[in-house]
């Protein structure tokens, strides 16, 4: 198994924890991910598959913005199998909106998100379904990626390089022993059995889990859960993505896919992400804000309805308290280590996009590699990744 | 209102001999799909329960199973279309290697669908040569071709609802043939050859009985039966055209 | 290890023909399969019977004789029907799976199996009442 390197156990597979382990199995480190259902079948299998150009942060946080540009660009090349590379628009809806254009054009500019500004008739030539009374509009490079096939193939390739990938397997506990993470004891949910995986570093990148997962090694997540609800009609309104040109807001962004629209989001907090209740009224905001967009949009019949929580990095204290709290990279994503609770060698992993779920992936097994002694230069910007289908054709163990 | 329905699933893991069944009642709001009972009754009255899901929005395919027998994927199939207060069975798909509980092995129908080389984006308009003949652009032109997903999710519920698939264990199935005809009609740089060879034999495009079951399962506007005939019709022109141009 | 502790539900470890009969499909696509299939196992079994009654020929004239009258009664008459019933039927559908597998009315099969189904029903009906008016 692997390249030799050390051990290094994975906690959840949804695209974090997809990244992660191409990123270690690249680099030589022997990887088991365990994930306690399907793969992706917590946050990112329900998120909006919109692969961001940047733009929807381009005024509001630039860091985020850059990064999304960059790692878009980098997933056009990696993941030939399992892009929808359309391009998107931020669309005015109101005089207010065409008043925001300018200060948008300008935060994109500064990220380097190249655009090109549309008129209303060139808008209404290439989108024709799009509402007459919409203003004009700018587009950007966005694109459309399926969470379910985008974390399969970071996995396939990861397993290709001998990671074992152990689907409905539940950690149940990390093991720590005189302060140093020894492994993880696991509940196989096919056999119905536990077992104990032993490891060098465990990376817990079990979403809005995380908190839980640490928890059973006495430490601690600072996590927000913050869901939001989709909706899907059957009926593909757009060749593009449609943004609104505003600051970010609810209901603002139309996902095209196959032959279907998905609108998103809303966003409130909850306490458990098992299972997020849908508040009706969400439903109709979000069917109310299509219809701006798309007339007739409201009268479509629904292909699905669903929330999930985003894992969003909790309140700052905890960096106050000074313990090993590293913010890397982007303001949105932390990898904390918690070697000052009395677990060295557990990582913990949360927040980000499923975007720039390679450029966190690097980040944190950079600092693991570094805590480890083992330290190989990344490889994922140029790694051409296996397509989604050949995590079921090789796999390595059910 | 809420709706309420009594779940009757299929439970099996490995080492039992055989398979049985287990009742959960759940009340879920009436716009709930039974995707969302089904994993309420895993978030609130049995951990052990093992079923696939991702997306819920028939995007992925990976929760197919059947409900009183027929193929669905739960995740678009209201609770409302079955009466409240009644009982709805639900078992695996047929025909796939069995996991446990609901859960099915993806490994020979991606076997199949790889033996096709097919590939998961296509051009937006139909008749278009090559969606791949050209790296997109970053920022497409007004007139710039589209591409998207194929219609196809992979969710195998075709080759559940096949009565072949049933008796013939090599059968490639539905879903793979259908793919094989998007692979000729838009080969994407993949040799025509070698698509057609994958699928001109007994347990390929001549197996299949035309039961048009697959059609009638299809969640996603592929229509695998008509796909067939279709390549049943020109398929064999395609293949000595492809042989000869490799001569 | 691959597939090795992959478990299996014995019933999945073959597949049966069995499941061709499975009469859940609700469209008449399943439908007119498993007709086909019972009709065209009808029609063998009908065959080989053929067969060892045209033999009595050479077990002489009486043998032959006492057949016919068995011929004439009432349930041989009914199975008569039936049998023209599946041979109807398993010929017209293999005429509707001939053209649908030239790409021939494929958008209308449900349409032509249930005039395959039409036209079988009225011509046993008129042959049954031929035969019973004899
Ligand atoms: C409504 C919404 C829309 C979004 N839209 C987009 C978008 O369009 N584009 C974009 O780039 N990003 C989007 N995001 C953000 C993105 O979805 C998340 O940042 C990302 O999916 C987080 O992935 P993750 O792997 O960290 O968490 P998860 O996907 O939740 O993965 C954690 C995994 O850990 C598993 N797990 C939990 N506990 C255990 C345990 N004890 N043992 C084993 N496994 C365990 C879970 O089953 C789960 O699969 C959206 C988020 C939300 C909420
Ligand atoms: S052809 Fe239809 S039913 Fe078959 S796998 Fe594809 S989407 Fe599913």
């Amino acid at each position: 198994m692997g390249g030799g390197g050390p051990h290094v156990v994975v906690v959840g597979a949804g695209s974090t924890g997809a990244a992660i382990a191409h990123d270690l199995a690249l680099r030589g480190f022997a990887v088991t991910v365990v994930e306690r259902g399907e793969v992706g079948s917590g946050t990112t299998g329900r998120n909006h598959g919109l692969l961001h150009s940047g733009a929807r942060y381009a005024v509001t946080d630039p860091v985020a913005a850059r990064e999304c540009i960059e790692e878009n660009l980098i997933l056009r090349k990696i993941m030939p199998e399992g892009l929808e590379l359309n391009g998107g628009y931020f669309i005015a809806l109101t005089p207010e909106d065409m008043d925001f254009r300018q200060t948008f054009l300008e935060g994109c500019e500064a990220a380097g998100i190249p655009t090109r500004e549309l008129t209303k008739e060139q808008l209404l030539r290439m989108e024709p379904r799009l509402s007459p009374k919409i203003l004009g509009g700018v587009m950007v490079p966005d694109g459309v990626f399926e969470p379910y096939r985008f974390c399969l193939s970071f996995l396939a390739s990861a397993q290709a390089r001998g990671a074992r990938v152990l689907t409905y397997h539940e950690v149940e506990g990390v093991l720590v022993e005189g302060g140093r993470t020894r492994g993880v004891q696991v509940r196989d949910r096919i056999r119905g059995r536990e077992l104990t995986i032993t490891a060098d570093a465990v990376v817990n990148a079990a979403g809005p889990w995380a908190a839980k997962v640490a928890a059973t090694a006495g430490c601690r997540v600072p996590l927000i859960l913050a869901p939001g609800v989709m909706i899907a009609v059957g009926v593909r309104y757009s060749h593009r993505v449609v943004n609104r040109l505003a600051p970010p807001g609810d209901g603002d962004i139309i996902v095209p896919q196959r032959f279907t629209s998905m609108i998103g989001t809303t966003s409130w907090t909850v306490q458990d992400a098992d299972l997020i209740p849908i508040p009706p009224d969400h439903v109709e905001r979000m069917m109310d804000a299509g219809e701006a967009f798309f007339p007739g949009f409201r009268r479509q019949p629904k292909r699905g309805v669903f929330a999930v929580a985003r894992p969003l990095v909790g309140p700052e204290e905890d960096q106050a308290e000074g313990e090993g709290f590293e913010r890397a990279v982007t303001r949105d994503f932390a990898c904390k280590h918690h070697e000052a609770e009395g677990a060295a060698g557990l990582f913990s992993v949360t927040g980000g996009k499923t975007t720039t779920s390679r450029l966190m992936a690097e980040a944190v097994v950079d600092q693991v590699g570094r805590w480890l002694g083992f330290e190989r230069p990344c490889q994922t910007r140029t790694e051409v990744l296996l397509p989604p289908r050949r995590f079921f054709t090789e796999r390595v163990v059910s | 209102m809420s709706w309420r329905l009594t779940l009757k699933i299929h439970r099996w893991q490995p080492g039992d001999r055989a398979p049985y069944y287990d009742h959960f009642t759940v009340e879920v709001p009436e716009e709930a799909y039974v995707l969302d009972a089904i994993e309420k009754v895993w978030a609130e009255q049995d951990r052990s329960l093992a079923f696939r899901h991702a997306c819920h929005h028939a995007s992925c395919g990976s929760c197919g199973l059947r409900v009183n027998g027929r193929e669905k994927l739960p995740c678009i199939t209201p609770v409302t279309d079955y009466p409240n207060g009644s009982t709805i069975q639900i078992d695996p798909l047929r025909h796939f290697p069995l996991v446990r509980d609901l859960v099915v092995d993806m490994g020979p129908f991606s076997q199949a669908m790889e033996a096709v080389r097919f590939s998961i984006i296509r051009h937006a308009s139909e008749g278009v040569p090559d969606a791949r003949s050209s790296e997109p652009p970053i920022l497409p032109e007004e007139d710039h071709e589209a591409t998207r997903f194929e219609n196809c999710l992979e969710c195998g519920l075709c080759v559940s609802a096949c009565p072949i698939a049933g008796s013939a264990l090599n059968y490639l199935g539905p879903a793979a043939l259908a793919a094989a005809e998007r692979m000729l009609v838009e080969p994407r740089g993949v040799d025509p050859l070698a698509v057609w060879e994958a699928i001109d034999h007994d347990d390929g495009l001549w197996r299949c009985h035309g039961a048009f079951e697959c059609s009638a399962a299809c969640p996603s506007e592929v229509d695998p039966a008509a796909a067939i005939m279709r390549l049943r019709r020109y398929g064999p022109k395609v293949g000595q055209v492809a042989r000869q141009q490799r001569r | 290890m691959p597939n090795a502790d992959k478990g299996r539900v014995p019933a999945e470890r073959s597949r049966r023909v069995s499941r061709w009969f499975d009469p859940r499909g609700i469209a008449p696509g399943q439908l007119a399969f498993v007709l086909h299939r019972i009709t065209g196992l009808g029609l063998v079994f009908y065959l080989y019977l053929h067969l060892a009654v045209l033999s009595l020929l050479a077990r002489g004239p009486e043998a032959w004789d006492r057949f016919i009258d068995l011929a004439k009664t009432t349930p041989i008459l009914i199975l008569d029907v039936v049998l023209i019933f599946g041979l109807l039927f398993h010929a017209l559908n293999g005429l509707r799976l001939t053209l649908v597998s030239l790409n021939m009315g494929v958008r209308r099969q449900t349409a032509l199996f249930w005039g395959a189904a039409l036209v079988t029903v009225v011509l046993t009906a008129v042959a049954g009442w031929m035969i019973f008016r004899m």
